[in-house]
C-alpha cells in the first residue's frame, strides 16, 4: 500500500529556502544528540541487566575488588609515609606526596592523550555511524563534539579507576577535611578533560596535515614515550645495595623526575589542588586551604573549557575536509608476504594429517593478516617481556632465605600472570574461532573433511601457538630470577598444562555455544560463553599454580633451614610436590577432555 | 535539481570519475548504470557529501554540496547500499532522530512517522530494537528515514538488493510516485529491467567516464543494431 507524496505549499525556490531555514539550531541539535545518546545507553543498560548478567556481575565485581585492592595498597603506603616522613604540615610530607602525585598523574596524563586520540580517530574517521551522520544536516563541530565526548568517556574510565582509590586513601590517611572529598570529583574530571582534549587536537592536526603518515607518527611517539619511561625507571633502579633507599638516592630520584613537577603541567595543578585541600587549616585568612585548592580547580576548569573550544573550532575548520581527504586515498594493496611462516609451520606440523595441517595453516594466515588480532597479543606479551627482563634485582640476595622465598613467590606469580594473559588471549581469539566460521561455514561444510578434524585443528592451533611464547616467557623469568632447575622444570610442566587446558576449554566451549550472528570477535568473546570461559580459565590457572607452587615453596623453606617440622622434611615435601603435579595433570586432563568431548558432540550435530 | 559540472574524482593515480557532466531535473528519475567500479557509488557519495570532488562542482538546487553541506543534505534523502541503523535504538527512535535532525517539530515528526510507517508497513516491528531486524526490514526502515523529511531529491544506491518481490514492487511504485509529485530521484542499479521499467533517463558510466545520457529511445536510435532491450543496448555500449 503506498501513500501519496505530500505536495509542497510554497513556490519551489521559497520552499527550498524555507526547508533549510528550519534546520535545528545549535542548541536544538545538541538536545537531539543527547536524546540519541540517552536512548542508546538506556537500551544498552537494559541489555546488560537482562541478557548479560554474568558478564555485568563479573565486570562490576572484579572492578570493585580491584578498586578495594588498590585502595588498601595506597592506604598502607600513605600510612607508612605519614608515620615515617610526617603528617601534612611536616617538613617533607608535601614534597614526598607531591613527588608521588605528580609522577602518577603525569603518567596517566600521557596515557589519556594517546588513548583519547586513538579512540577519537576511530570514531571520526572509520565508523559506519559517522558515515551515516555525515549524510545528515549535522554541523561538523557537533559531530566532532559527539565523538569527542565518547572518547573522553572511554579513555578516562581507566584514569578514574586507578586514581580514585589513591586519592580516597590519601584523604582518609591524613584525615582530610570534608571539602577535600567534595573537590575530588571536580578536580579529577577537569584534569582528565585536558589531556583528552590535547589528544583530540593532536588527532585532528595529524589527520589534517599528515594523514598518510598517521601510523608512523603515533608509533614513533609511543616508542619515544616508552623509551623515556624505561630509561628513567632503569636509571632509578640501577643502584648498588649500599645506595638503595639512601638520602643520596632519594635526592637523585627527586631531581631526575623534576620534569613532572613543572608549573605549567595540568598534573601539577591537580597535585597541588589535592595537597592544599588535604592540609590542615591554619586559620590564616590569607592562606585558606579550601580557597587555595579552589584556585587550582578554577585553573583546571578554565583550561579544560578553553581546550574544549579549541577542539570544536578545529573540528569545524578541518574535520570534513580531512575526512574526505582520508577517504580519497588510493587503497594500498594488501601485502601477502611472510609465507615463510606458513612454511615453517608446515614443517613443524609434519606429524599431523595433511587436512589438519592445512586447517591450522589457514587459521594461522587469518590470524597474522589481521593486525587487530596480533597487535593486542604483541602488546600483552611485549609488556611481560619488558617486565621479566628487569627482574634481576633479586639476584644480589641469593643467600637470604626471605629473599629466596620472595623469588619463589615472584616466579610463580609470573607464571600465573602469563597464564592469565593467556586466558584473555584464548577467550578473545580462540573461543570465537568456531563462531567466526559462521557465514563462511558452508566452505568447510562442503569439503571432504570430518567436523572432528576441524575442531582438532583449532585446538592444535591454539595449544601449539600459545605454548611457544608462554614457555619462552616463563623460561626467561626463571633464568633472570636464577631459580633452581627443579623450579624451572615444574614451571615448564605447569605452563604446558595451562596451554593445553586453556586451549581445550576455549575450543570446546566455543563449539558448544557458538554465536553465528555476530562477526566481531570482541562481541563474541563478551557474550555469556566467552565470559564463562574467562571465569573457568581463571579458576583453572589458580588451581594449577597453587597445586604446584605450595609444595615448591615449602621445599625451598625446608632446604634453606627455615622452620623445622616433621611436615617440612624433604621426603614428605617431595611427595607433596609429586601429588601436586599429578593432581594438576588430572585437572588438566579433565579441563581439556570434557569441554573438547562435549564440543565435538555439539559440533557434529551443528546446523547453520 | 542535481548538477554534476565537470566533476572529477581521483584516488591517488586512479581516476574514479572523469569530467562528469550530468543533470537530473525536477520530476525526473535518472538511473545510473555501469559495471562494478564504473564510478556510480563514488558519484553518489560526492552528491551526498561523503566525498569532495577533486575538480568541478556538484549542486543540489541552489547549493554547492562542498560549500553548503548542511543545506544540500536537507534537500536530499539518501538510501545507501549498506543500510546503517543503531543496533540499540528501535526503528521509531531512529526515525524520530532523523526527523528532528532535519528540523521537523514534534507534531510534524509524529505525522511523518505515521505516514512512513504506513507506507513501508513498519508497524509490526517499529518498536523493536534494530539489531533484531532482517535485511529487508532494515532496508525499509532506511527508506523511511530517507523520506521522513520529505526531501526534494531521493538518492538510492542499489535499492533492490536483498528485497523480496513485494518490497521491490513497493520501492518501484514509491519512486515513480515521488517523481510524479515533482521530486527528483537518482538511482544506481545493476538490474537493467528495473531501470528500463521506471527510469525516465539513464546515464551509463564506464571506468569513470559517461558513455551515454538520455532516455532508452534515444539509446536505441544511437545503436540501432543492438536490439530493443536495455540489456542488449547496454552490453553493446560496453563493447560486449
Amino acid at each position: 500500500m503506498t501513500m501519496p507524496i505530500s505536495n509542497p505549499p510554497h513556490a519551489p525556490g521559497n520552499l527550498i529556502e524555507s526547508l533549510c531555514e528550519r534546520l535545528p539550531s545549535e542548541e536544538r541539535e545538541g538536545q537531539i544528540f543527547w536524546k540519541l545518546r540517552w536512548r542508546s545507553s538506556r537500551s544498552q543498560l537494559r541489555y546488560l541487566a537482562t541478557q548479560a548478567r554474568l558478564r555485568t556481575c563479573l565486570v562490576v565485581g572484579l572492578s570493585t575488588l580491584f578498586w578495594f585492592g588498590l585502595f588498601a595498597l595506597f592506604y598502607s603506603g600513605f600510612d607508612f609515609i605519614v608515620k615515617n616522613v610526617g603528617p601534612p604540615g611536616a617538613t617533607y610530607h608535601a614534597q614526598t606526596v607531591q613527588f608521588i602525585f605528580t609522577l602518577f598523574f603525569a603518567s596517566l596524563q600521557v596515557m589519556l592523550i594517546f588513548s583519547s586520540s586513538i579512540i577519537l580517530y576511530g570514531g571520526l574517521y572509520s565508523s559506519d555511524e559517522t558515515n551515516f551522520l555525515l549524510s545528515l544536516p549535522v554541523r561538523d563541530a557537533r559531530l566532532v563534539n559527539y565523538r569527542f565526548q565518547e572518547s573522553v568517556f572511554f579513555s578516562s574510565w581507566g584514569f578514574f579507576l586507578l586514581a580514585s582509590p589513591m586519592m580516597m586513601a590519601y584523604g582518609m590517611v591524613v584525615s582530610a577535611p570534608w571539602y577535600y572529598f567534595a573537590y575530588l570529583p571536580f578536580l579529577m574530571l577537569a584534569f582528565a578533560y585536558i589531556p583528552c582534549a590535547l589528544g583530540a587536537i593532536a588527532c585532528l592536526l595529524l589527520i589534517h596535515r599528515l594523514p598518510q603518515m598517521r601510523g608512523i607518527v603515533v608509533g614513533a611517539a609511543a616508542i619515544v614515550v616508552i623509551g623515556l619511561a624505561y630509561f628513567s625507571i632503569w636509571k632509578t633502579l640501577d643502584i648498588s645495595d649500599a645506595e638503595s633507599l639512601s638520602a643520596t638516592w632519594f635526592v637523585e630520584t627527586f631531581r631526575r623526575f623534576e620534569f613532572t613537577r613543572g608549573e605549567w603541567i595540568p598534573s601539577t595543578w591537580l597535585s597541588n589542588g589535592l595537597l592544599d585541600a588535604a592540609r590542615p587549616n591554619s586559620y590564616d585568612p590569607n592562606d585558606l586551604p579550601w580557597l587555595e585548592s579552589g584556585k587550582y580547580l578554577v585553573v583546571l576548569v578554565s583550561n579544560a573549557l578553553f581546550l574544549h573550544v579549541v577542539v570544536l573550532w578545529l573540528g569545524n575548520r578541518w574535520y570534513r575536509k580531512s575526512y574526505c581527504s582520508l577517504n580519497s586515498r588510493q587503497a594500498r594493496e594488501s601485502r601477502m608476504g611472510a609465507a615463510w611462516l606458513d612454511w615453517i609451520a608446515n614443517g613443524m606440523l609434519f606429524p599431523f594429517a595433511k587436512q589438519t595441517r592445512l586447517l591450522i595453516i589457514k587459521d594461522l594466515r587469518l590470524f597474522r593478516r589481521d593486525p587487530a588480532q596480533w597487535s593486542q597479543f604483541l602488546i600483552f606479551f611485549g609488556l611481560l617481556l619488558l617486565y621479566f627482563a628487569n627482574l634481576d634485582r633479586f639476584r644480589q640476595h641469593q643467600i637470604d632465605l626471605s629473599v629466596q622465598t620472595w623469588i619463589n613467590v615472584v616466579s610463580f606469580l609470573n607464571l600465573a600472570v602469563v597464564g592469565l594473559i593467556l586466558s584473555t588471549f584464548t577467550t578473545r581469539f580462540i573461543y570465537p574461532l568456531i563462531s567466526l566460521e559462521g557465514k563462511r561455514f558452508w566452505i568447510l561444510g562442503r569439503l571432504p573433511v570430518k567436523r572432528d578434524t576441524i575442531l582438532w585443528g583449532k585446538f592444535l592451533f591454539a595449544a601449539g601457538g600459545s605454548w611457544l611464547p608462554c614457555a619462552g616467557l616463563v623460561l626467561l623469568s626463571d633464568l633472570v630470577l636464577n631459580v633452581s632447575a627443579m623450579v624451572v622444570s615444574v614451571h615448564q610442566a605447569t605452563c604446558l598444562m595451562l596451554c593445553i587446558g586453556l586451549s581445550g576449554l576455549a575450543v570446546g566451549l566455543g563449539a558448544i555455544m557458538p554465536n553465528f550472528q555476530e562477526q566481531s570477535p570482541s562481541k563474541i568473546a563478551a557474550g555469556f560463553g566467552g565470559t564463562l570461559n574467562l571465569v573457568l580459565s581463571a579458576l583453572y590457572i589458580l588451581a594449577v599454580v597453587v597445586l604446584t607452587a605450595l609444595p615448591c615453596h615449602f621445599i625451598l623453606l625446608s632446604s634453606g633451614g627455615g622452620l623445622a617440622s616433621q611436615m617440612l622434611q624433604s621426603g614428605t615435601l617431595a611427595i607433596w610436590l609429586g601429588v601436586g603435579l599429578i593432581a594438576s595433570l588430572a585437572l588438566a586432563c579433565l579441563v581439556t577432555i570434557i569441554p573438547l568431548r562435549n564440543g565435538l558432540r555439539a559440533f557434529r550435530r551443528l546446523e547453520i | 535539481m542535481i548538477h554534476f559540472q565537470h566533476v572529477t574524482r581521483t584516488y591517488g593515480e586512479q581516476i574514479a570519475v572523469d569530467d562528469l557532466e550530468l543533470s537530473a531535473a525536477k520530476g525526473e528519475l535518472l538511473a545510473m548504470l555501469g559495471h562494478n567500479g564504473a564510478g556510480k557509488s563514488t558519484s553518489i557519495k560526492m552528491l551526498v557529501g561523503l566525498l569532495n570532488p577533486s575538480k568541478g562542482t556538484i549542486r543540489v538546487g541552489p547549493y554547492d554540496v562542498a560549500e553548503n553541506p548542511r543545506e544540500s543534505s536537507r534537500l536530499i534523502g539518501y538510501v545507501p547500499d549498506q543500510p546503517y541503523l543503531y543496533d540499540k535504538l528501535s526503528g521509531r527512535e531512529f526515525l524520530q532522530f532523523v526527523a528532528e535532525m532535519h528540523g521537523l517539530t514534534t507534531a510534524e515528526t509524529r505525522d511523518a512517522l505515521d505516514r512512513e510507517a504506513t507506507r513501508f508497513e513498519l508497524g509490526g516491528f517499529l518498536d523493536r530494537l534494530a539489531e533484531s531486524y532482517s535485511h529487508g526490514m532494515q532496508q525499509r526502515t532506511v527508506f523511511a528515514a530517507a523520506l521522513i523529511h520529505d526531501p526534494e531529491v531521493l538518492v538510492v544506491d542499489e535499492p533492490m538488493v536483498g528485497l523480496d518481490p513485494h518490497s521491490i514492487r513497493l520501492v518501484k511504485d514509491l519512486m515513480r510516485e515521488y517523481v510524479h509529485a515533482g521530486k527528483t530521484v537518482l538511482m544506481s542499479t545493476h538490474i537493467l529491467s528495473v531501470a528500463e521499467e521506471i527510469a525516465d533517463r539513464v546515464a551509463v558510466l564506464k571506468s569513470g567516464e559517461l558513455l551515454f545520457e538520455g532516455n532508452v529511445s534515444e539509446l536505441r536510435v544511437s545503436i540501432p543494431e543492438a536490439g530493443e532491450s536495455l540489456e542488449s543496448l547496454y552490453l553493446s555500449l560496453m563493447g560486449q
